[in-house]
C-alpha cells in the first residue's frame, strides 16, 4: 500500500513515467478492465479502494472518479454517474489545482481535472433526455478549450496546444454526433465545415461527410466526397495520414464505392466492392455487415444470415456490435417462424462473450 | 380446397419492408487516454509530454490489438470521428415507417415451412389492393415453386410505385398440398399511404410576362433532400427558374466550398421552400393567341430523396394562369398635342391592332355618351362617329380623332368605343387618358 510521499522530482533523469501505475494507484489493472469491458469490476474496485483508503492522493481520487463515472456511463447508469460528478466542486476549483498540494506535487501546476470528467458532464445531461442543458455545457466547453488553446499558445506551451487542439477537434465531433442525432443536418454540414477550415481535413472525416450526405440524400455531393477521399489515397505522401494504414485506407475508398453502388440499387457490385474490402482484411467488420445486408436485399436471406453468424464467431471482439447483432436478429425474425429459439441462443452466447457495456436488449428475446 | 384455420398451416408468410438502410447515430462514451490517465495540463510540461507520449502511445496500439479478446476500440477512440458515433454500418429497417405517394414499396416475403414434413405443388400468388384497383405482384403459377422441404423457405421481393393514396392491402395467398389435402392460406398485411407534400401556387402576370410562385410543403416525418423541382410548360411557353444570387459567406475556405455545397432539405412536418419561374409565349401568331386563350401554364414535377437516397416522384395537376387580357382589338395612344386649350380641337394619334387570326371591321369609332355618375368634358369635335375600314389579321391602322375640352385642368379622354359592324360587337379597348387644359 503507497504511504503518501512526494513525487519525484519532474527534473530527475530517470523517467518518472515508466508505467501506467506511476500515474496512479494501480492504473495498468484499471487500464486492463476497461479494455476488456468490464465495467463492473471497475465500479467494484473503485468502491473497494475508496472503502480500503487506498486512494491517498488528490490525483488518484479524480482519477478513480473518472473511471467510476465512466464505468457508470458504460453501464448506461446515467443518473447514478451524475450523481458522482455532482459530488465535485467546480472543476476549476482551487481543489483541483496540483500547486495547492506543494508538498505533495513540488514544482507542478495547472489543473489536476482529467479531461474526460469534462466531456462525461457535457455529454451525460443528453443520455438522460436533457438536450438544452447538455448541449450548452458542450458549447460552452468548447469555448473553455478555445481560451485554453490561446493561453497555452501565448505561453508557447507547443506540446500542450497540440493537446487542447486534439480536445476541440474531439468536443466539435461530438457536437456533430449530437446535432445528427436530432436530424439537425444543416448545422452538423456547417459544423464539419468549420472542422475542414480549421485543417482538420482528414480522409475519415471527409469519407463521413459524404456518408452523412447519402444519408440525406445528397447523392451528387457524397459522391464529391468520397472522390475526395480517393484522391487523398492517391496523391498522399510517404508520412501523410499515418492514422490509416495502406490497407484500412483502400477498403475505406473500396467502402465507399460499395454504398454508391447500394444506393444505386446496384448490390451485385456493391457485394463485389465489399468483398474485395474483406479479401485484404478479414476483420473489415463494416464490409462484412453491409455485404450481409446486400445480399438480403438481393433475395439471398439465408446467405446474408450466414456472413453475419460466421463473422460473429470468427472475430467475435470486433463483430459484437449492436447494430450488427440487431440486423442478424431481424433476418432471424424474416427466416424463422418461430425465431425465438434461434434469439435465445444468440442471446445466451452473448452474455458468456460481450463486454459488461453491450446492451444485449437489442436481441429483443 | 379447404381454407383451414390459421393454427394447422405448415406454411406461413414472413414480410418485411425493404425501405433503405439507414446509418445509426449514437454518440459514445469514447475517450483518449491522455485525457484519463492525467490532469488536463500535464502537457504544460515539455519534460512530462516527451515522457508520456511513449507510454500512451504503446499502450493504445496493444489495447487495440484484435487477436487480445480485447474490447478497447469500445471506450478509447481510434479516430476523432469515432466521437461523432456515427457508425458505418447500416441498419436494417426496424418498422414499416411510413409510405408516401411517389414512393416505391418494396417488400422481401419469405415463405416458411415450419412443419416437419415436406409441402408439394405450392403456388404463390401476392397481391396489392386497394380502393380503386387490384394489382399483381407476383404469381408462380406460370413457374411453380413446387415443394418445400421441412424447415425450408422460398422468398421473393416484390416492388409497386405508390400511385394512389389511403388504404393499401397486400394479400399474399399460397395453395399447397399437406400430406394429400389441398390447402389456402392467405395473408393480409396493411399499410396507409399518405401525401408526403403539398404544393401551392401563385400566379402573377407583369405586362407580357407570367410569373409563377411554387411553395412546397414538407408533410412527412422526415427531412426532404428536394432533388428536383421541374416546371414543365405547356406547348408554345417556355419557362426560366427564376434564383436569387447565392449568399456568399466571407469566411467561406474555398476548398471548404467545393466540399460542401448546402443542400436544399426542407424540414419535416411542415417546413416549406419556395421556387419562382418566369413564362414567357414562345411562339408567335395564331399559336400564341390560343396558348394565351387556354391559360393552362404547365406542370411541376418534384422529385425527393429520403433516407439514404430512397427516391419519390410527384407531378402536379395542371396548372393555371389568369387568361391574360386577351384583347382582340387593342387602341394604343401613339401621340396627344403637348399644348391643349380650352375650347379649341386638337388631334389624338391613335392606332389600331387587330390581334385575331382573321380580318375584322369596317368599324365605327366614337365616344361613349356622359354616364350619369361622370359628365364629360372632352368630346369628339364634329362628326361623332368616325369610320375606319377593315383590318387584316394581326394588322394594324391608324386614325386621328378630333377631340375638343370643354374644361380647364386635367381632364380625361374616356370611354372611346370601337364597334365592329360586321360582327355586330362593341370593344372598349382604352383606358382613359389623362390631359391637362390650359386656357388660350
Amino acid at each position: 500500500m503507497d504511504e503518501p510521499s512526494p513525487t519525484s522530482d519532474p527534473a530527475s533523469p530517470t523517467n518518472q513515467f515508466g508505467s501506467l501505475n506511476d500515474l496512479a494507484h494501480e492504473l495498468a489493472s484499471l487500464e486492463d478492465l476497461a479494455s476488456r469491458g468490464s465495467w463492473r469490476s471497475i465500479v467494484d474496485k473503485v468502491s473497494r479502494a475508496r472503502s480500503l483508503n487506498l486512494l491517498t492522493r488528490p490525483h488518484d481520487h479524480l482519477i478513480y472518479l473518472s473511471y467510476n463515472v465512466l464505468a457508470l456511463s458504460k453501464l448506461r447508469r446515467f443518473a447514478d454517474a451524475s450523481n458522482e460528478i455532482n459530488t465535485l466542486d467546480d472543476f476549476n476549483s482551487h481543489y483541483y489545482k496540483y500547486e495547492t498540494y506543494p508538498q505533495l506535487y513540488p514544482n507542478r501546476s495547472g489543473s489536476m481535472i482529467p479531461f474526460s470528467l469534462r466531456f462525461i458532464h457535457a455529454q451525460l445531461p443528453l443520455k438522460l433526455g436533457n438536450r438544452q442543458e447538455g448541449l450548452d455545457r458542450f458549447y460552452l466547453l468548447l469555448k473553455f478549450i478555445r481560451e485554453k488553446i490561446k493561453e497555452k499558445e501565448s505561453n508557447n506551451l507547443h506540446d500542450s496546444v497540440g493537446i487542447w487542439k486534439r480536445r476541440e477537434n474531439f468536443v466539435l465531433n461530438c457536437l456533430i454526433g449530437h446535432h445528427l442525432g436530432d436530424k439537425e443536418f444543416s448545422l452538423c454540414l456547417d459544423l464539419i465545415k468549420d472542422l475542414i477550415n480549421r485543417d482538420y481535413l482528414d480522409p475519415v472525416l471527409v469519407s463521413k461527410l459524404g456518408h452523412i450526405q447519402m444519408q440525406i440524400g445528397d447523392i451528387e455531393g457524397a459522391k464529391g466526397s468520397f472522390n475526395r477521399v480517393e484522391t487523398m489515397l492517391n496523391e498522399r505522401k510517404n508520412d501523410e495520414y499515418s492514422f490509416l494504414s495502406e490497407v484500412q485506407f483502400r477498403n475505406l475508398v473500396n467502402r465507399n464505392k460499395a454504398l454508391v453502388y447500394l444506393v444505386g440499387k446496384d448490390y451485385v457490385s456493391a457485394v463485389r466492392e465489399y468483398e474485395e474490402c474483406i479479401e485484404r482484411d478479414h476483420t473489415d467488420v463494416v464490409a462484412l455487415n453491409n455485404k450481409a445486408l446486400c445480399l438480403m436485399y438481393l433475395r439471398d436471406l439465408s446467405d446474408s444470415i450466414k456472413v453475419l453468424e460466421k463473422a460473429l464467431e470468427r472475430i467475435p471482439t470486433i463483430a459484437l456490435d449492436e447494430t450488427l447483432v440487431i440486423n442478424l436478429c431481424s433476418m432471424y425474425e424474416l427466416a424463422y417462424v418461430n425465431h425465438s429459439e434461434i434469439k435465445r441462443t444468440l442471446n445466451n452466447w452473448i452474455i458468456h462473450v460481450a463486454p459488461d457495456d453491450f446492451d444485449a436488449s437489442c436481441t429483443r428475446v | 380446397m379447404s381454407s383451414t384455420p390459421q393454427g394447422t398451416h405448415s406454411l406461413a408468410f414472413r414480410v418485411m419492408r425493404l425501405c433503405n438502410p439507414s446509418f445509426p447515430v449514437d454518440p459514445p462514451f469514447r475517450l483518449d487516454p491522455a485525457d484519463l490517465f492525467v490532469g488536463e495540463d500535464m502537457f504544460d510540461d515539455p519534460l512530462v509530454a516527451s515522457n508520456l507520449s511513449p507510454l500512451l502511445s504503446t499502450h493504445v496500439s496493444t489495447a487495440t490489438d484484435s487477436s487480445d479478446m480485447s474490447f478497447a476500440d469500445r471506450y478509447l477512440l481510434h479516430h476523432p470521428s469515432d466521437a461523432m458515433g456515427f457508425s458505418d454500418l447500416l441498419l436494417l429497417p426496424q418498422s414499416f415507417g411510413a409510405i408516401y405517394l411517389g414512393e416505391t414499396f418494396c417488400s422481401y416475403i419469405s415463405i416458411n415451412n415450419s412443419s416437419i414434413f415436406e409441402v408439394k405443388d405450392v403456388i404463390i400468388k401476392a397481391e396489392i389492393q386497394t380502393e380503386r384497383e387490384r394489382i399483381l405482384l407476383l404469381d408462380t403459377s406460370k413457374s411453380p415453386v413446387g415443394s418445400i422441404r421441412a424447415g425450408g423457405h422460398y422468398d421473393f421481393i416484390v416492388e409497386h410505385d405508390v400511385k394512389e393514396l389511403g388504404a393499401y392491402t397486400m394479400v399474399c395467398t399460397a395453395w399447397y398440398n399437406d400430406g394429400g389435402e389441398r390447402k389456402y392460406l392467405p395473408q393480409f398485411f396493411k399499410f396507409v399511404v399518405a401525401n408526403p407534400l403539398s404544393v401551392r401556387t401563385k400566379v402573377r402576370n407583369v405586362k407580357e410576362t407570367t410569373y409563377l410562385e411554387a411553395c412546397i410543403e414538407n408533410h412527412t416525418k422526415s427531412n426532404l433532400y428536394v432533388d428536383q423541382v421541374e416546371f414543365e410548360p405547356a406547348p408554345h411557353w417556355s419557362s426560366t427558374r427564376l434564383k436569387a444570387d447565392g449568399l456568399l459567406h466571407p469566411a467561406d475556405n474555398l476548398s471548404a466550398g467545393e466540399i460542401v455545397k448546402p443542400p436544399i432539405l426542407v424540414r419535416s412536418g411542415g417546413g416549406i421552400h419556395n421556387y419562382l419561374y418566369q413564362i414567357k409565349l414562345s411562339s408567335f401568331g395564331s399559336e400564341q393567341v390560343k396558348a394565351k386563350r387556354s391559360n393552362i401554364l404547365g406542370k411541376l414535377q418534384i422529385t425527393w430523396r429520403t433516407n439514404l437516397g430512397e427516391p419519390g416522384r410527384l407531378q402536379t395537376q395542371q396548372i393555371l394562369g389568369t387568361p391574360m387580357s386577351c384583347q382582340e382589338i387593342e387602341l394604343q395612344v401613339l401621340e396627344i398635342p403637348s399644348l391643349i386649350n380650352l375650347d379649341r380641337p386638337f388631334s389624338v394619334h391613335l392606332k389600331l391592332t387587330n390581334h385575331t387570326e382573321r380580318e375584322m371591321g369596317p368599324f365605327e369609332v366614337w365616344l361613349s355618351q356622359n354616364s350619369p355618375h361622370e359628365e364629360k368634358f372632352v368630346m369628339i369635335n364634329g362628326l361623332q362617329t368616325m369610320a375606319v375600314p377593315q383590318v387584316e389579321a394581326f394588322g394594324s391602322t391608324d386614325l386621328h380623332l378630333n377631340l375638343i375640352a370643354t374644361k380647364l385642368g386635367v381632364q380625361r379622354i374616356s370611354g372611346i368605343m370601337v364597334f365592329d359592324t360586321i360582327e355586330k360587337r362593341t370593344f372598349d379597348p382604352l383606358a382613359d387618358v389623362e390631359i391637362f387644359v390650359e386656357s388660350d
